[in-house]
């Protein structure tokens, strides 16, 4: 995708403007919102080859019963904490707040670029540098086996006594530092650079998604930060936070990572609604129905899910009480969760829908967050723990309602947005053969691991009793299928590139009315340098969909 | 390599499948059977009502995927550009926006209410007649009886090697858990070294044992048989391989087993400071 | 038009002042929640933290009261250190109100003289609140010396409001349970770093 952005800057040698640095320079200190999204989605890009390189290897592992390729357990467990890490830090979020929100943001808002653009590249460059460090943490001694969740005692020097662990720890440091920058970047524009009568109630919602992640960000990291600070003194310097020989406490770390661990699935999924948000709309040649209601179900959602940590935590000894308020505040999430969903049945019902592979992806998007959001339901009640809990039900669950989903939302918008960033299209038929390919192959992966659940199976094991070999050979068949899928992926990616079509700027048609349909495909190096004016009486609601006629700068 | 690839993908484990219907058979319950989709069978009332709520919950479940589906089935055969060239402009309901918002109220208040009643239920305090208490070690539990003579034994995994016929690999243990049947019991759950979580499906049992605390449990097992369960939070390299084993029998049997325990287990010695009478000050 | 950007830019300043200023208050609130966690889990007994201090009952709780409540006893020893550590009678029926005396005996069975700690709660996590001990070993850190065999003292009574709590009425059986933890020395470890904090 890279060579496709500077294919399509260098063809488009834009007069005025031409005097941005070239070859690796251009890259390395780039200040362009583009090229810094463009930067985080190619990361995002190498970081998922890395981590479902290790998901299809865990589920070639589990696809018969007996150890047959990973005889240290050790590489197991450092396998999963991986694959966990890479794909929640380096894969997702890079490529949704990184890439499309770089990407998309200030020209849905109509802002020039990022309103701290030299911030803008330590972000990204701090992103990178966290990789590397997440990288290298599995190749010092054992690595680290602790799940991302990276429990003490399990993790604390006793027990992961190599550098692994602390490896781990860095990286998280400057890749969360990272993000909180770009958190602060993104609030910055939108609440100060948006063009004149673009008001908070025209914006698009995948800029309204965006803000609120960034919000999220900016609240649940710094206390990440704080909590691997004290992991990483308790390691090497002889504190005793988590240490209950020294007066600490390890539950203290289980609140304040799921303090921060549950908005972090927000961080995750939040973007994808603003996707698919816009996907469904344009599709449908409709404006999104419940615009005000879509926006603050997103905030509503972004703030109950402060309040909630604890539901990761039934078996830890809660007491009943405090049990019954973290139920009680989880099942309240479904209310603005289901808003959301009926808004975009509601968008689609009388439109005239075009399916696109944009829009397949965020019909299985659909699809997948509902079949992962009444899974959450159960996993709500604390009651039913006793029986879900650390079982197979929560890996499809977190699945089916973040993770997949997510992806889902990710190849929309790749599809959706790959014109525009690279200036050719894809092959309409390759990316529909792609999205069948990889929607069979998520259901069949992760619908099995239900049933594994219900009958009991834990997570995290390389090996389990005979009798659940049956779903799981189902499942393992399923994580080739999906690797199938990526493959064709990263092919169609490269196709596209080598021999698309060119783009037009808006390929598709009336439905896409936010202001980046207005400018050329590929962007141009520099847009809205004057600020287009959005007025109410072009389009109603501005720019989320309402068929805005802006008056573009160029 | 890839010849095992293709044969683990692909083939392979039909054979071992074959097996584990023959060996499954014979615990029927206690433990999962293969293909199975479902919760295990319950043998204890926590569980009884886990598997009444699950049903409950199963059903709601459905109906709302299914008509999201059928809601989505509709859209796509009767609103796609072909038979809709001209799409409504519609994007505000009032009514229709009150209604899925006050419904999935009412739906979320039908199941929060048996769901805290499950849950105050699991938590009641029981009166219990006997205390097991379990502390777990990486990568083993062990298990003592503080009300019968206070003997305490470790719990190690069989490997697959020694196994006889019909014990489940990965699941059997050298010494299991006895316990006698309709007894309340008192699970206390402590660790040794990093956190693990003592589980038992069919019992409802699942309680983290956390470092410097103790947690409680109490199970009442309905029915005699074999029980297993698995280390359920991760715990380092063994973690997969730390089975939890109960067996359930008559209180007479059970009577008799602690006798022939005591000594099997030579008790822990009793403190030399003689029992001195609790004292009240007042 | 120049004056707009000016004030923009200095709009744009001050948000980004104040969303670090947000940060490090998040990043501060992280390890605030160190002694508040622990504050909240005394004052409100959550997770099994009974109480601590004198005795606050009256003298006619205790008298006339209906129920009796069992406590038990509970003893552990993380591996690492070479004591044992029991409980020297399992359990004591006490009425509500009623100041009772307990032992546990120590035995150390090293030949150096050797420090430990002992962490403790209540179960049912929900009766700790009701729960007070007046004097325990575990309020300090325990040196035994080489062979030593101690008998440690515990004093606590149960609140009479354990009955009147409609959460807790049912509860018959306390369990008070603590784990022996060997204190590093300062050699091995230089400091103790929440007391520091
Ligand atoms: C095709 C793609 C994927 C496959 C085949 C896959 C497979 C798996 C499997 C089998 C596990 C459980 C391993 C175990 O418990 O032993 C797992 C865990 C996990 N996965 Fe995925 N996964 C995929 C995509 C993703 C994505 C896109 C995300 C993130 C957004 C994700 C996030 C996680 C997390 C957070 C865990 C938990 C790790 C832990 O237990 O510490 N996965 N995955
Ligand atoms: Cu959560
Ligand atoms: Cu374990």
């Amino acid at each position: 995708m890279a060579h496709g952005a500077a294919a399509g800057h260098g063809a488009h040698a834009h007069g005025e403007h031409d005097h941005h640095p070239t070859g690796w320079k251009r890259w390395v200190y780039s200040t362009n919102h583009k090229d810094i999204g463009t930067m985080y989605i190619v990361l995002s890009m190498i970081a998922a080859l890395l981590g479902g390189m290790m998901s299809w290897y865990i589920r070639l592992e589990l696809a018969e019963p007996g150890i047959q390729f990973i005889e240290d357990t050790q590489f197991y467990n450092v396998l999963v904490t991986a694959h966990g890490f890479l794909m929640v830090f380096f894969v997702v979020m890079p490529a949704m707040i990184g890439g499309f929100g770089n990407w998309f943001v200030p020209l849905m808002v109509g802002a020039p670029d990022m309103a701290f653009p030299r911030m803008n590249n330590i972000s990204f460059w701090l992103t990178a540098a966290g990789l590397v460090l997440l990288v290298m943490s599995a190749f010092v001694g054992g690595g680290p086996g602790t799940g991302w969740t990276v429990y003490p005692p399990l993790s604390s020097i006793a027990y992961h006594p190599d550098a692994a662990v602390d490896f781990g720890i860095l990286a998280l440091h400057v890749a969360g530092a990272g993000s909180i920058l770009g958190a602060i970047n993104f609030i910055v524009t939108i609440l100060n650079m948006r063009s004149p009568g673009m008001t908070m109630h025209r914006m698009p919602l995948f800029a309204w998604s965006i803000l609120i992640t960034a919000f999220l960000l900016l609240l649940a990291l710094p206390v990440l930060a704080g909590a691997l600070t004290m992991l990483l003194t308790d390691r090497n310097f002889g504190t005793h936070f988590y240490d209950p020989a020294g007066g600490g406490d390890p539950l203290l770390w289980q609140h304040l990572f799921w303090f921060f661990g549950h908005p972090e699935v927000y961080i995750i999924i939040l973007p994808a609604f603003g996707i698919v948000s816009q996907l469904v709309s344009t599709f449908s040649r409709k404006p999104v129905f419940g615009y005000l209601g879509m926006a603050y179900a997103m905030s509503a959602i972004g703030v109950v899910g402060f309040i909630v940590w604890a539901h990761h935590m039934y078996t830890t000894g809660l007491g009943v009480n405090a049990r019954a308020y973290f139920t009680t505040a989880t099942l309240i999430i479904a209310v603005p969760t289901g808003i959301k969903i009926f808004s975009w049945l509601a968008t689609m019902w009388g439109g005239s829908i075009d399916f696109k592979a944009p829009m397949l992806y965020a019909i299985g998007f659909i699809f997948l967050f509902v079949v992962g959001g009444v899974t959450g339901v159960a996993l709500a009640n604390a009651g039913i723990d006793f029986a879900l809990h650390d079982t197979y039900y929560v890996v499809a669950h977190f699945h089916y309602v973040m993770a997949i989903a997510a992806i889902f939302a990710m190849f929309g918008g790749y599809y959706y947005w790959i014109g525009k960033i690279s200036g050719k299209q894809y092959n309409e038929c390759l990316a529909k053969t792609q999205f069948w390919l990889f929607f069979i192959g998520v259901n069949v992966l992760f619908f099995p691991q239900h049933f594994l659940g219900l009958a009991g199976m834990p997570r995290r094991i390389p090996d389990y009793p005979d009798v659940y070999a049956g779903w799981n050979m189902v499942s393992s068949f399923g994580a080739l299928l999906t690797m199938l899928g990526t493959f064709l992926f990263y092919y169609i990616v490269f196709h596209t590139i080598r021999s698309g079509k060119p783009a037009e700027a808006n390929p598709w048609g009336e439905g896409a009315t936010t202001l980046e349909w207005t400018v050329a495909s590929p962007a141009p190096f520099h847009t809205h340098e004057v600020q287009p004016v959005i007025s109410a009486g072009d389009h109603g609601h501005g720019g989320h969909g309402h068929g805005a006629h802006p008056r573009p700068a160029e | 390599m890839t010849t095992r690839i293709l044969r683990s993908l692909i083939g392979g484990s039909l054979t071992g499948v074959g097996a584990v219907v023959a060996a499954g058979a014979a615990h029927a319950s206690g433990m999962a059977t293969p293909w199975q989709i479902n919760l295990q069978d319950a043998a204890s009332p926590v569980m009884e009502r886990v598997h009444g709520f699950h049903n409950m919950l199963l059903v709601i479940q459905i109906s709302i995927v299914v008509l999201v589906l059928g809601v989505l089935a509709y859209i796509i055969v009767r609103f796609n550009a072909k038979r809709n060239p001209d799409p409504s402009r519609t994007a505000h309901n009032t009514l229709l926006e009150i209604v899925w918002t006050a419904v999935p109220i009412v739906i979320l208040v039908i199941i929060a209410i048996p769901s805290l009643k499950l849950l105050y239920f699991s938590d009641r305090a029981q009166d219990p007649d006997m205390t097991l208490k379990v502390t777990a070690h990486q990568w083993y539990w062990s298990y003592t009886y503080p009300d019968h003579g206070d003997f305490a034994f470790d719990s190690l995994p069989v490997a697959a090697e020694v196994l006889e016929a019909g014990q489940p690999r990965l699941l059997t243990v050298d010494n299991p858990i006895v316990l006698p049947v309709d007894t309340t019991i008192q699970v206390l759950v402590t660790t040794d070294d990093v956190i693990h979580n003592f589980a038992v499906p069919s019992l409802g049992l699942k309680t983290d044992a956390t470092p410097g605390r103790v947690n409680e449990t109490w199970v009442r097992i309905s029915k005699e048989g074999t029980y297993y369960g698995m280390c359920s939070e991760l715990c380092g390299v063994n973690h997969y391989y730390m089975p939890i084993q109960v067996k359930a029998v008559s209180k007479e049997r059970f009577a008799a087993w602690t006798q022939e325990a005591k000594e099997k287990f030579a008790a822990r010695p009793a403190p030399a400071v003689a029992a001195a009478p609790a004292q009240s000050i007042q | 038009m120049l004056g707009a950007q000016a004030r923009g830019i200095n709009r744009t300043k001050l948000t980004a002042v104040i969303l670090f200023a947000v940060v490090a208050a998040m990043g501060g609130l992280a390890f605030a929640s160190v002694p508040l966690y622990r504050m909240f889990c005394q004052v409100t007994g959550f997770a099994g933290t009974p109480r601590t201090g004198a005795y606050v009952g009256t003298a006619s709780a205790g008298a006339g009261a209906a129920g009796e409540v069992t406590v038990r006893f509970d003893a552990n020893v993380n591996s690492q250190l070479p004591w044992q550590f029991q409980p020297v009678e399992r359990q004591v029926v006490v009425r509500p109100g009623e100041e009772v005396l307990i032992h546990y005996r120590a035995h150390n069975f090293a030949d150096k003289p050797i420090t430990g700690t002992a962490t403790f709660n209540v179960t049912p996590f929900k009766a700790a609140q009701y729960f007070n001990k007046i004097e325990c070993f575990c309020f300090t850190e325990q040196t035994l010396k080489p062979g030593e065999d101690v008998s440690m003292p515990v004093v606590f009574y149960v609140d009479p409001q354990l009955f009147e709590d409609p959460n807790t009425a049912e509860v018959r059986k306390i369990t008070l349970s603590y784990t022996f933890f060997p204190v590093e020395t300062q050699a091995q470890q230089p400091s103790a770093g929440e007391k520091a904090l």
